[in-house]
């Protein structure tokens, strides 16, 4: 019989804390979301008299009046076609520049990459005006198209510097080899680069998808308040009144703007946490 | 190594939303209703989960199947504002805006953004049908009327008689009736007056309250100065306020409520009195409308300038505002105004969603009955006070608020004095 290892007083009184506090932040993470489900099954009178208790019944009115009053179907619509196709232009742009970045040995290679990363100095608050001008210059103001090219835009930034880091940790050998049986850069980049880099990507899909799917200022003055045009961000809000907000309802349509958020998060989770171990190894 | 998910699953899902876009781009309803040709566009913050929301969409859906015109509708909350003056800068506004005015829209008509409406009240043949006193209140300094006015808001109290019998009391109408309601609620465990202190709610309670010591004339010039110090009326208006709230008149804790709190423990019976407008009285339910008496705020026992409770009257609701856009579609927005200036429509507004109409009419809300009661209150009931609005600057709304909440607190008067002027030094 394997004998039990006892840890040392010290150990497990660190090892009781660290639980604990890990337990404690992940209630603090759990109980409002609990709040935040069970809310969108009761009335406003429930919510606030017993907030934190179960539904009397699992009824969806709430969710049907939420959809119906915001246009939330069409919303989510646009949300999808938007963030869709500016992450689909995101990995376009960013998977060959980080490529080209991560191979470069020169100068030149550095100034670029200092480039990129300068592009966390601006805020994008200070960007709205300036980007307002060039969508109403280009005829491309109250249109999806422009916010599609802007999205990427403000990701690439971020995005390469993942994927640069990324993609210089694969050993150059690889790509040594690979060149020697004749593969052009481009055949390196897809054979050798993207199937390790898979983690990499995931990340730079999961932390730009969020991103996207909850712009709100930038979709509210660019794409506009056309029931046909605008994302879910810019819905909701139309279930929040002066006086009188069903809460109910404003939870029911909140979490079913949060349904494909869910649905892409534990999709690419694994990806991504394998992506931040990789980065630890790797240093 | 394995992973999740593989190259050629990568390399699906980009094709796939490379097709999928097209596809999504192409459908019928994802195509901006506004893009067409001679398409009215009508960019209105009636949507949502706004009262009367659901009967516009459906006035409009009426109008262009009888008419066979295109009406392209824009919606948005409170963010409509925003939306409408950077659309305005790149050309692209739409032709009629329905929203109140407040803030950013009392500039609109000076600085161009949306024109004079007045020359077109005789043309339509819009005169007769509205009320003249919405007229005057939406015409500015400059005799430019804003808006065409639509709905607008009644602020009564009201009172829960079946809680205040509970309490051995009847509907106070004097400030000393209300400290001894309050008093007998309180012993019954029953909440007295509710309002959203954090908020807007609670800061035109404590402007109403102020205004039981103020005649028209001061109140226009302390709202539009901010000079209370200035004026013995309003430093009266505000030692009442701090008096009532001393005696325990408002519910505990109601520096931390707001708008929807106050509606929420009125109606789960917590407290027994709750100022509101007239939309918001809209959504209590019948269950507790059937024990409510709508009236006025108690007017102060001594000193006061009112004769009879005070209701806040505005017909600052919701206008019909044209833009420059639409300055040059008349032929389209005239017809459209002229419909929802038809009985039919206004009746539809007040039946359906219960709300308060600018327009001339004698229909009453039936399935509404507390927005009946409101409307059925007559001046030798209850004194009118003036919502004041219009004539707070806007920088200063937010600051105000500030100060109001603190007023719900246990600010001393001289110290509330203080905080609402020190609001109006940031203009």
């Amino acid at each position: 019989m394997a004998q039990r290892t006892v840890l040392p007083l010290r150990d497990r009184i660190g090892s009781i804390t660290s639980g604990t506090l890990a337990w404690a932040y992940a209630a603090l993470l759990v109980i409002p979301f609990y709040y935040f489900i069970v809310s969108s099954f009761k009335t406003n009178e429930e919510i606030f008299e017993s907030p934190l208790a179960l539904p009397t019944s699992i009824d969806l009115s709430n969710f049907t009046t939420a959809i119906e009053q915001a246009d939330l179907g069409l919303a989510v619509a646009n949300s999808a076609l938007t963030t869709l196709a500016a992450l689909v232009l995101t990995l376009l742009l960013a998977l060959p520049a980080s490529f080209a970045l991560a191979r470069a040995t020169g100068r030149a290679g550095k100034i670029v990459e200092n480039v990129f990363a300068l592009g966390f100095l601006i805020p994008s608050f200070a960007a709205l005006f300036p980007t307002f001008l060039l969508a109403a210059a280009l005829g491309l103001f109250h249109t999806r198209t422009f916010v599609v090219f802007l999205l990427p835009a403000t990701a690439l930034p971020l995005s390469i510097v993942i994927l640069t880091s990324f993609m210089r940790t694969i050993p150059r050998e690889l790509e040594e080899a690979a060149s020697m049986d004749g593969a052009s850069s481009l055949q390196v980049l897809r054979q050798v680069y993207l199937p390790i880099c898979v983690p990499g990507i995931a990340t730079v899909l999961l932390l730009n998808f969020l991103s996207f799917w909850n712009a709100y200022l930038y979709p509210l003055i660019l794409i506009g308040p056309d029931t046909a045009q605008r994302t879910i961000q810019v819905a909701l809000p139309t279930l929040k009144v002066d006086a009188g907000t069903d809460y109910g309802v404003l939870m029911a349509g909140t979490l079913f703007t949060l349904l494909p958020v869910y649905l892409v998060y534990t999709l690419l989770q694994r990806q991504m946490q394998r992506a931040l171990l990789s980065g630890a190894v790797k240093g | 190594m394995t992973h999740g998910i593989s190259r050629r699953t990568l390399l699906g899902a980009a094709i796939s939303g490379g097709i999928i876009t097209p596809l999504l781009a192409g459908c019928g309803a994802l195509v901006p209703a506004s893009s067409g040709p001679g398409a009215l566009t009508v960019h209105t913050q009636i949507s949502g989960a706004v009262a009367g929301a659901q009967t516009f969409s459906d006035v409009v859906a009426a109008y262009q199947r009888d008419t066979a015109r295109r009406v392209a509708l824009l919606k948005n909350g409170s963010d409509l504002p925003i939306v409408f003056e950077t659309s305005t800068l790149a050309g692209k506004e739409a032709d009629v805006a329905i929203v109140n005015m407040m803030g950013r829209t009392l500039a609109w008509t000076r600085l161009g953004a949306t024109v004079d409406v007045g020359g077109y009240l005789d043309d339509w043949g819009l005169r007769d049908l509205i009320i003249p006193e919405a007229l005057q209140e939406w015409t500015d300094e400059e005799g430019r009327l804003r808006a065409f006015p639509f709905t607008r808001t009644n602020w009564p109290v009201s009172f829960n008689t079946a809680l205040l019998e509970e309490a051995g009391v009847g509907i106070p109408k004097t400030s000393d009736e209300l400290i001894a309601a309050a008093d007998a609620l309180r012993s019954k465990g029953i909440g007295p007056v509710t309002v959203g202190g954090s908020d807007w709610s609670g800061q035109k309670m404590f402007l109403q309250v102020m205004q039981g010591f103020l005649t028209e004339d001061e109140a226009r010039t302390v709202f539009s100065t901010g000079k209370i110090s200035e004026t013995p009326g309003a430093i009266a208006g505000v030692e009442h306020f701090v008096e009532l709230r001393d005696a325990g008149v408002f519910v505990d804790n109601v520096q931390g409520y707001t708008s929807d709190s106050e509606l929420t423990q009125f109606n789960t019976r917590k407290a027994a009195i709750v100022p509101a407008m007239s939309s918001a009285l809209a959504l209590v339910p019948a269950e507790r409308a059937a024990e409510v008496t709508v009236g006025g705020w108690p007017k102060p026992s001594s000193g006061g300038v009112l004769d009879h409770p005070s209701v806040i009257k505005s017909y600052n609701g919701h206008g019909i505002w044209i833009s420059e856009n639409g300055r040059k579609k008349l032929d389209l927005v005239k017809p459209f105004v002229q419909h929802l200036y038809s009985p039919e429509v206004t009746d539809r507004f007040i039946l359906e969603s219960g709300r308060d109409m600018s327009r001339v009419t004698d229909t009453v809300s039936k399935d509404f009955p507390l927005v009946a009661q409101a409307s059925r209150l007559k001046d030798t009931e209850v004194s009118a006070v003036m919502l004041p609005d219009l004539l707070i600057p806007d920088a200063v709304f937010e600051p105000m608020i500030q100060a109001t909440a603190l007023a719900y607190g246990s600010a001393s008067a001289e110290r509330i004095i203080d905080a609402f002027e020190k609001a109006y030094q940031a203009v």
